[in-house]
């Protein structure tokens, strides 16, 4: 029996014994797709990058401060919009959509509204949720402390993208605080964003270099490495603009690009010269901003590409949402079994007095899957309290799952490689250094916690051989 | 828009060389005088007016938000290191010097000159060299005005240590430019950090910074305006674009350097800062030449009195007398009191900040294990330690300068009581005693905003750049002996904890050793000001006090020497009189 059944099992059985409401909501949500928190200071891209994600142009956005409300996106078979209120009930509410982006009525003040939750039908949504927030360090104190209540006190959400646009030491904070810094926190389930990456050094055209750049930075960064250990450039503006491209748009850039070099340098010095232009033009530069203009006159003017199917291509490709896509599901989804369980067993121990044979069957469960035994050594590793060689570390953390729970991930493998043998010699290795009479304790328990890894693989791989 | 910043400059330069001219003169008369005194402070005065006197233009905010792009494009100059990523690790003083040279800045003001081409190494940090800051010297018109930029290093974020030293020099600052760019709208922290410039400095500009690459800055602009007005900050906001800026030099382009916005800003800089230091400057001068004139006028008013009157010899004679007893006088007391009190209080309120960083520190330990935290910790602890260091200079610097009031309105009351028993005359002159005794306020705020704040050498704040070197704990104890031994799985744990226990324990022992050696530093420092404050308003006031004296037996030996003259010559005498009184009227004018 997998960990997910176990788990289902026995919040079933919690169920029965007590009917509480809050482990019915607990039991539900381990069928439900995984959550994924979207946060970051104010202004950080979090709606943008919602939207690049979807690929639709779902969330408002706006030059000034927009998100005042945590909002849930998840798929359901109709556009459908519900507001939870504080007092617990529940509304259906009213929306009108503007350009795509969903306007909704709340008809009572934000501060009433718990959260609203969107319903659209996506198959992206299908395998997460997402939960676009507030932003921090907002000048609305109210504002900034919604996000801190949702995802700190509450525990709603399983993982969080946290959006960076430089690192600044309330990020820093934040992370902590999400974190708990207790045995539930861990640095599994956080994804790092370099955010508005086209902006960076100017919005030149080797912005996307020069952010890559940075984000290198930060993941090498020990401090930032124990809060979220991986740091992708994004640019959601493009993301989002790639996947929602429209005809007229192509046009109005390719209107540009076919005018004379010299005049093309002039109007894209800066936005206001290009807005001034006309109204479609100001509407382009919204949409891409002015590095997404920038590119795309170049692009097309070059000939490399030459309809907006091509250029949407080019965009998506430019914003770096697909190794965003990537690690998410590497890096989330693939572990989402685990996330969950660990969030329902969370919720059982909050819910049941300590000592409940309930309560110890949670804790059997814990102590016996190899999965929640490999995702605490991970955050041992990551948190730097395992202290080993660089190349030793990256290989265990690789081993882990540390990059994707597939076999090929954990072994480094490409493609044509031989697993059974690579996995095999992998865990000698292991073994060795687990038995080495020089290795400390917690080495030998890391490496043993290895070894186990290996073997689960090797057995794997006998069975579909 | 150039020829009129030209021509402003030009108005300024002239009224300051007007004062110069009248000061120059007021010298001459003093000296036929015989009033070395007089001569001496007439010196100063045009000396400190003179060449040399410069505002410093603090740049600050967030990093990344262009500051070192803002210096550059101001300036017209390349030499603050620009980049995506890396940032400006030590300030950066650019002043006016012809030919263009670079020093580094060490911990006891000493200077070591470096190669232009080294500038931006040393900037970033890469050198590697342990300096204070890097002091450049370029020939620029701004610069030339009176003006110092200072770019200030933007790591670490406003609320970290370095953002509150940044904070703590403000304090010595003219002006300050806070740059915020129009990506986004003001954060929490940047109005907070607004907040604690503009008490520090109140001459302080937004300045809007990448209006080329957001089409919505002017919304921005509006937002934060908002933002402004709600958190009761009353500040100018210059939306700017460096990069324009940039390519309008090199295209030699006036259209698109108006349309960088910057015109505004270099106005603002030129007329609200330069112009109103200097004007402030001029005030200073002309406060001091009042008060030298109205010494010299002294002398021919007893004349002309006694020339009425001989009778009045007595009266003078009192005066005289009672002259001598100012320089003792209870003003004094005010001052021996005042910096007591002040010492005290600076003193109090320094222990009272650190004993509450000491006791914050063992909560945070508390409720972690160092080994992980530390290298927060250390952060936090260096971030507080510079916070409580830079609000306390900040209560030295406004206790000093109330206490220097104080002073200065003592011994007015004190100058004035001496003169009660003269005789009014029927002239214009009551006015120009009035002002110099009472010691106009905003000159008085001037002068002393020059000693209090200026001289006050900190060199605490630099060593608590250098916090990581105190906290040197080998974290990593030899625990293998001890974890081999197979103990049971509790004893472990105990085991576990009582390393932790250790650890915080240790941690602790750091922490008051950090902030004991911080505190010495810093209240070395405070003392250190404070007995210079001391000095300097004693000097200043008992300087004033023997020429106020002086003054008197002059006039009371002229009116002796007037009552000896029979009456026509008495009269011719005053007749004569009345050219140099003319004089020095139109002077002090």
């Amino acid at each position: 029996m997998n960990l997910l059944a176990q788990t289902r099992d026995l919040l079933d059985r919690a169920v029965a014994a007590t009917g509480d409401p809050r482990l019915v909501r607990a039991r539900r949500r381990l069928d439900e797709p995984l959550r994924v928190a979207i946060a970051g200071k104010l202004k950080a891209g979090k709606s943008t990058l919602l939207n690049a994600l979807i690929g639709e142009e779902l969330a408002a956005t706006d030059a000034g401060e927009c998100t005042r409300v945590v909002t849930w996106y998840a798929d359901g078979p109709a556009y459908a919009v519900t507001s939870y209120l504080r007092d617990g009930t529940a509304e259906a509410r009213p929306f009108t959509r503007r350009d795509g982006a969903v306007r909704i009525d709340l008809g009572r003040p934000a501060a009433d509204v718990d959260r609203l939750e969107v319903r659209v039908p996506s198959a992206r949504l299908r395998r997460h949720t997402l939960i676009d927030t507030p932003g921090i360090e907002s000048l609305s104190a109210d504002v900034s402390a919604r996000t801190h209540t949702f995802l700190n006190r509450d525990g709603r959400a399983d993982a969080v993208i946290y959006l960076l646009r430089h690192l600044h030491g309330g990020d820093v904070r934040f992370l902590e605080a999400f974190h708990g810094g207790g045995e539930g926190g861990t640095s599994v389930n956080a994804i790092g964003v370099l955010s508005r990456a086209d902006e960076i050094g100017g919005c030149r055209l080797d912005a996307m270099t020069a952010a890559d750049r940075v984000a290198d930075r930060y993941t090498a960064d020990l401090r930032l490495r124990r809060l979220c250990p991986v740091v992708v450039p994004v640019a959601g503006l493009l993301g989002a603009a790639g996947a929602t491209l429209r005809e007229e748009e192509f046009r109005t850039l390719a209107q540009v690009a076919a005018l004379p070099m010299d005049h093309i340098v002039e109007l894209l010095l800066t936005a206001d010269r290009f807005a001034a232009g006309s109204e479609q033009r100001r509407h382009v530069l919204t949409r891409v901003g002015l590095f997404g203009v920038r590119l795309s006159t170049r692009l097309i003017h070059e000939g490399v590409v030459t309809d907006s199917a091509g250029l949407a291509a080019a965009l998506t490709e430019h914003s770096g949402i697909t190794r965003l896509r990537d690690l998410l599901r590497t890096h989330l989804e693939g572990r989402a079994g685990v996330l969950k369980a660990r969030s329902a067993l969370a919720a059982l121990d909050a819910c049941l007095a300590p000592g409940s044979p309930l309560v110890a069957d949670a804790e059997r469960i814990r102590a016996g899957a190899h999965e929640f035994v490999e995702l605490r050594l991970l955050h041992q590793l990551r948190s730097g309290r395992l202290t080993l060689a660089d190349d030793r570390r990256a290989e265990m953390d690789r081993l882990l799952g540390g990059s994707g729970g597939g076999v090929s991930e954990r072994l480094g493998l490409t493609g044509a490689d031989d697993a059974g043998a690579a996995a095999r010699e992998a865990q000698a290795r292991w073994q060795r250094l687990a038995e080495h009479p020089l290795s400390n304790r917690d080495l030998r328990t890391a490496a043993r916690a290895v070894a186990r890894t290996c073997e689960g693989i090797v057995a794997g791989q006998n069975q579909q051989g | 828009m150039v020829g009129r910043c030209e021509a402003e400059g030009e108005r300024l330069t002239t009224t300051a060389a007007d004062m110069l001219a009248r000061l120059a003169e007021a010298r001459s008369i003093a000296a036929a005088a015989g009033r070395d005194d007089l001569v001496e402070r007439l010196d100063h005065a045009s000396s400190a007016l003179g060449a040399g006197a410069e505002t410093a233009v603090a740049v600050v905010g967030e990093f990344k938000q262009g500051k070192s792009t803002l210096v550059n494009a101001l300036l017209r100059t390349d030499l603050c290191p620009v980049d995506a990523d890396i940032v400006t690790a030590l300030p950066t003083i650019l002043r006016f010097g012809r030919p263009p040279s670079a020093a580094l800045t060490g911990e006891n003001d000493d200077r070591t000159p470096i190669e232009l081409g080294e500038v931006q190494k040393h900037i970033t940090g890469e050198a590697g060299q342990e300096a204070r800051a890097v002091e450049i010297r370029i020939d620029r018109r701004l610069l030339g005005a009176g003006l110092a930029i200072v770019d200030t290093p933007g790591v670490g974020g406003l609320d970290s240590a370095q953002g509150n030293l940044t904070l703590a020099t403000l304090t010595m600052a003219g002006a300050a430019l806070f740059v915020t760019d129009a990506a986004q709208e003001l954060t929490a922290p940047e109005v907070d950090f607004l907040r604690r410039t503009v008490e520090r400095c109140p001459r302080t500009v937004v300045v809007l910074t990448k209006t080329d690459l957001h089409v919505e800055w002017r919304r921005i602009v509006e937002i934060d305006q908002g933002h402004l007005r709600r958190a009761g900050l009353d500040l100018p906001v210059v939306p700017v674009s460096s990069f324009l800026r940039m390519r309008a030099q090199a295209r030699d382009d006036t259209d698109l350097n108006a349309e960088s916005g910057f015109p505004r800003l270099v106005e603002l800089l030129r007329t609200e800062i330069a112009g109103s230091a200097a004007e402030a400057r001029v005030t200073a001068a002309r406060a001091e030449l009042t008060f030298v004139a109205a010494q010299l006028r002294e002398r021919l008013d007893a004349e002309e009195a006694a020339a009425g009157d001989p009778g009045l010899h007595a009266r003078y004679a009192e005066r005289a007398r009672r002259s001598e007893s100012l320089a003792g006088g209870t003003w004094q007391v005010v001052l021996q009191d005042g910096i007591q009190d002040l010492a005290a209080d600076v003193d109090h309120d320094l222990r009272e900040r650190l004993r509450l960083l000491i006791r914050q520190g063992e909560e945070i330990l508390a409720s972690s294990d160092p080994r992980e935290t530390l290298q927060d910790f250390q952060a936090w602890a260096a971030r507080e330690a510079a916070r409580a260091a830079a609000d306390n200079l900040m209560l030295l610097v406004t206790r000093a300068e109330q206490l220097a009031g104080e002073v200065a309105e003592r011994f007015g009351m004190e100058a004035r009581d001496i003169s009660a028993t003269l005789p009014v005359l029927r002239t214009n002159t009551d006015k120009a005693r009035q002002i110099t005794l009472t010691f106009d306020k905003s000159g008085m705020r001037q002068f002393l905003g020059a000693f209090t704040a200026a001289r006050v050498a900190y060199g605490g704040f630099y060593l608590l750049g250098a916090v990581g070197a105190l906290f040197s704990v080998a974290w990593a104890a030899p625990l293998g002996l001890l974890a081999g031994v197979t103990l049971g799985r509790r004893l472990v744990k105990a085991e576990k904890e009582r390393q932790v226990q250790q650890r915080r324990a240790q941690a602790g022992q750091e922490l008051r050793r950090y902030v004991d050696e911080v505190g010495f530093h810093v209240g070395r420092d405070s003392r250190e000001a404070v007995r210079r404050t001391q000095r300097l308003l004693r000097d200043e006031f008992a300087t004033r006090a023997r020429e106020l004296s002086r003054s008197a037996h002059a006039a009371e030996a002229v009116v002796r020497e007037v009552a000896a003259l029979a009456e026509p010559q008495r009269r011719h005498r005053a007749t004569s009189l009345r050219e140099q009184r003319l004089r020095l009227d139109r002077l002090a004018s």
